[in-house]
């Protein structure tokens, strides 16, 4: 069931919402779209379930073209980020309407709807009305909504950002779980980083309308296509260089770049001048930040204008600190070219 | 590939222009009947208010500009109107005060007390003001005294009181919600009782009070009831219109002053409008309630003008009662239930022809209230915006103003119209548009309250609209449908204004049995109407009541 967006071009006025998306997203794939607020990943969500049409491209699904197809005929099932459950009916019957206004039996809807009632654990809670329930219960039963008519794809607009931080944790797993036994192509927007990391095959990092880079968890971690990518998915000190040398020290960097990173936790530091034959600059601490198994070291190098935060496991921050002379050092292979 | 766009475009563009159209057309139909019962009749108001024996021209306004008679009325007017809706406001926000930010007791009580005219006839005010201190009133009997109430004074207190319940509904409303954190900051800075009040809450209340004010002043400037009641010889605008059609039958003066009345209510409506759309936003999500402290003093002085203008409503409408039920007022005060007999022209019939007009008028004004609000806000077109206009146009228009249009536009067997002409259909008809742009926004805020996730969520679940509407939308709404449903009823009830000039010798209803009733002097008749339309009403309040209880709906309000 492979869904694909082509030259996708939104505009709202003069702002550009989407300019020119291009996405192919697998059968059975769990697709995350990330990105800061107003960088158009919820606007294309809802391109994609036909609550708004695209000016330009197209929606394809197994290569037939949905642009045109109103949503109701889409068969796509949608988890609103305010759950949007009817508060004039049940749970159970909130569950059957998709099923309801396909106009099944009365008896396939109320099966139907006791069975996914019972996937997300509802069962009991199946003739109340959603005022009588909890954030984390609606949302639940808005997934099982979403889910009843049987969709083809499964699209949710931020869903866990209206809960607290404990129900999230073990939603975002339930999900995770159900969406992989039901083996359905998913789509999550979300501007939580972790969420992305934790949850989706693969993360599409959106910035002002535009992709960013498509890749795993890990590829968007180790191979930032851009600073934007960068700084968006962990921490990154991100530093200028000119003519391969950092303050005047030679990096294994190509000539022509210009801006490099490095994670926190892939900087080197010594207490004292450190192992001789190394690229080793001399640092300066300003700053710790102690978080208990770890500590943030922010330091000042001569001739940077930033200062590098270095990650240092919590035990180890003290022999750092009392150190009369630090030695930082950037291991080539960490160094990630960014411009 | 680029041939295959170029021939998918084309269609394309025509699809979009003709479902620009089909996008328009339920604006369309649902505008036709306000264009046909609100434009229609004010265009021949005002082609009628030009026409003259000499063909079109402005001699009708000069005439009427020249009259001296016809400034002194215009005068009297705006004497009357000024003085009336500034004491009304004074005494509404000082009970509205009392009642929503006090710990006086028996708050709910007073509260009922406050609407209480509402469920009465439009003259009721006047009626209950000539039993206590008319000629042969009771206090000038009782006492033997000689207060002569009628005149502008008569009028005055009539429309202070007439006027009162709306203020107090309006200015209620806008006192109901208080943020406490800004009361808290307030006392945190030093500032007294008094200087809150003056920098905080009048700040806070203002756009209900500018409400509260252009609507005292159009109700009272078009209000005729009380004026014909209680004005002996003192004739102001609205009280003229009806001299001039009914005593004359001098249709175009009737227009012309029609039109002059036309023009300070459409402006209070106009302002009115253009304030009360910034009523919102003064509460974020973030606020916390205000909760009314205990404060001896305070409540102490609130609780006696609570109890003062209770007691001058209660006695209004008290002697009412009163009057039904004794053998001939003033002279044998004795208990009697012959005037319940209505051995009067017509008997009973005006009672059950209002209940038949209400009901109808209930009936049709939620259709049409709710067709224009949910078009508006799902069909969104230029059609949907004149729609809209046309939907509040008439808060502006008096409805004797209306009633008259209607005898104009539709008197005549060549308008198609004519066939529900004299029926009590058109009183109906009328009722619903005179009251039109209340219930509109009523259920306006209501559609748009409810709307966009809900429609969303059922069309990715495959809900047609027609599904949606009927499953989701109709569910959600119906608390709102019933307290539409119940305002045209209670205002169809007691309105004399658009209904005067309509009614037939076969098509009377209950109001209008009062004004005649009281002017020929059976003063005890008229009173026993009013008693009866009181308590249909109660009734009818009661049985929604407990209908939307049992239902699960408590917290609905059904005054408005």
């Amino acid at each position: 069931m492979t869904l694909a967006l082509s030259h996708v071009t939104k505009r709202f006025g003069n702002t550009v919402a989407l300019d020119d998306i291009s996405l192919t997203i697998e059968r059975g794939e769990f697709i995350c779209f990330l990105g800061p607020s107003g960088c158009g990943k919820t606007t294309l969500l809802r391109i994609i379930a036909g609550l708004e049409l695209a000016e330009e491209g197209t929606v394809t699904l197994e290569d037939r073209d949905l642009s045109e197809v109103p949503a109701r005929h889409r068969n796509f099932g949608v988890v609103f980020q305010s759950y949007s459950l009817f508060p004039n009916m049940t749970a159970a019957r909130n569950v059957g309407y998709g099923l309801e206004c396909r106009g099944r039996p009365r008896a396939e809807i109320e099966a139907r709807a006791a069975e996914m009632l019972r996937i997300v654990a509802l069962s009991d809670h199946a003739h109340k009305l959603p005022s009588q329930l909890s954030g984390g219960q609606q949302q639940r039963v808005a997934l099982a909504r979403a889910l009843a008519p049987d969709p083809e794809v499964l699209l949710l607009d931020e869903p866990l950002s209206a809960l607290d931080a404990k129900v999230r944790e073990s939603l975002r797993l339930e999900i995770r779980d159900l969406q992989r036994r039901l083996g359905i192509t998913t789509i999550m927007v979300t501007h939580d980083q972790e969420e992305a990391l934790t949850m989706a095959d693969r993360i599409v990092v959106m910035d002002t309308g535009r992709i960013a880079q498509i890749g795993t968890a890990r590829e968007l971690y180790d191979r930032p296509a851009s600073r934007f990518v960068a700084e968006f998915i962990g921490r990154m000190n991100v530093l200028p260089v000119a003519g391969g040398r950092l303050a005047g020290l030679p990096l294994a960097v190509p000539q022509g770049a210009t801006l490099i990173g490095i994670r926190p936790e892939d900087v080197r530091l010594h207490a004292g001048e450190g192992p001789p034959g190394r690229a080793i600059l001399p640092a300066r601490l300003t700053n710790t930040i102690y978080l208990g198994n770890l500590a943030h070291l922010v330091l000042s190098v001569e001739g940077i204008e930033h200062e590098i935060v270095a990650e240092v496991p919590g035990h180890a921050c003290k022999a750092i600190a009392d150190a009369p002379q630090i030695g930082l050092e950037l291991p080539a292979e960490t160094i990630k070219v960014l411009a | 590939m680029t041939a295959l766009t170029a021939d998918r475009a084309a269609p394309a563009v025509r699809r979009s222009r003709r479902n620009r159209l089909a996008a328009m057309l339920p604006a369309v139909v649902v505008g036709l009947p306000l264009i046909l019962f609100v434009l229609f009749p004010l265009a021949h108001i005002l082609g009628r208010s030009f026409s003259t024996p000499d063909g079109f021209g402005l001699a009708n306004y000069a005439a009427m500009l020249g009259n001296e008679r016809f400034l002194r009325i215009t005068w009297n007017s705006f004497a009357v109107t000024l003085v009336s809706a500034a004491v009304a406001i004074v005494m509404a926000y000082a009970f509205a005060y009392a009642v929503q930010r006090s710990t006086m007791p028996l708050r709910n009580l007073f509260r009922m007390i406050a609407v209480l005219p509402l469920f009465a006839p439009s003259l009721v005010q006047a009626q209950g003001l000539v039993l206590l201190f008319g000629r042969n009133g009771l206090i000038n009997r009782s006492f033997g005294l000689g207060i002569d109430l009628y005149g502008y004074w008569g009028i005055v207190i009539a429309s202070v009181l007439y006027v009162f319940p709306y203020a107090f509904l309006i200015l209620s409303a806008a006192l109901a919600v208080a943020d406490a954190r800004i009361y808290e900051s307030a006392e945190m800075l030093g500032a007294s009782k008094w200087r809150a009040f003056r920098t905080v809450t009048l700040p806070a209340t203002r756009y209900g009070l500018a409400a509260a004010i252009f609507v005292c002043f159009t109700l009272v400037i078009t209000d005729f009831g009380n004026p014909m009641v209680i004005g002996g010889d003192y004739t102001v605008l609205a009280s003229e219109v009806y001299n001039q059609v009914i005593g004359q039958a001098n249709f175009e003066m009737g227009t012309v002053i029609g039109m002059v009345l036309l023009i300070p209510a459409a402006i209070a409506a106009m302002v009115e409008k253009r304030v009360s759309a910034k009523q919102y936003a003064l509460i974020s999500e973030h606020s916390r309630p205000l909760v009314p402290q205990k404060d001896r003093l305070r409540d102490l002085a609130l609780l006696a003008v609570a109890v003062l203008i209770s007691a001058a409503i209660l006695s209004i409408v008290l002697v009412v009662v009163f009057a039904s039920f004794v053998h001939l007022w003033p002279y044998r005060m004795t208990f009697s239930l012959r005037h319940y007999a209505f051995d009067v022209q017509n008997g009973i019939q005006p009672l059950w022809n209002s209940i038949y007009v209400s009901v109808m008028a209930a009936g049709i004004g939620v259709v049409a209230v709710t067709a224009a609000a949910y078009v508006i806000e799902k069909f969104p077109s230029p059609a949907a915006r004149g729609l809209y206009f046309l939907s509040i146009l008439p808060a502006a228009v008096p409805g004797m103003v209306l009633g008259l249009g209607y005898i104009l536009a539709f008197n005549s067997p060549s308008n198609p119209v004519y066939a529900i002409y004299g029926t009590l259909v058109i009183i109906a008809i009328a009722n619903v548009y005179y009251y039109h742009a209340h219930g509109f926004l009523i259920s306006g805020t209501s559609i748009k309250q409810i709307s966009g996730r809900f429609d969303e969520a059922s069309a990715t679940l495959g809900g047609s609209r027609r599904q949606t509407f009927a499953k989701v939308t109709l569910p959600l709404l119906f608390p709102t449908l019933v307290g539409i449903a119940v305002f045209f009823f209670m205002r169809s009830m007691v309105t004399l204004s658009a209904v005067i000039f309509l009614i037939t010798p076969n098509t009377q209803v209950a109001a209008v049995s009062v004004l005649y009733l009281q002017d020929r002097g059976a003063t005890n008749q008229a009173a026993a109407f009013s008693v009866c339309i009181i308590a249909t009403i109660m009734a009818v309040l009661l049985a929604v009541r407990l209908l939307l209880n049992a239902m699960g709906h408590r917290n609905v309000s059904l005054i408005r």
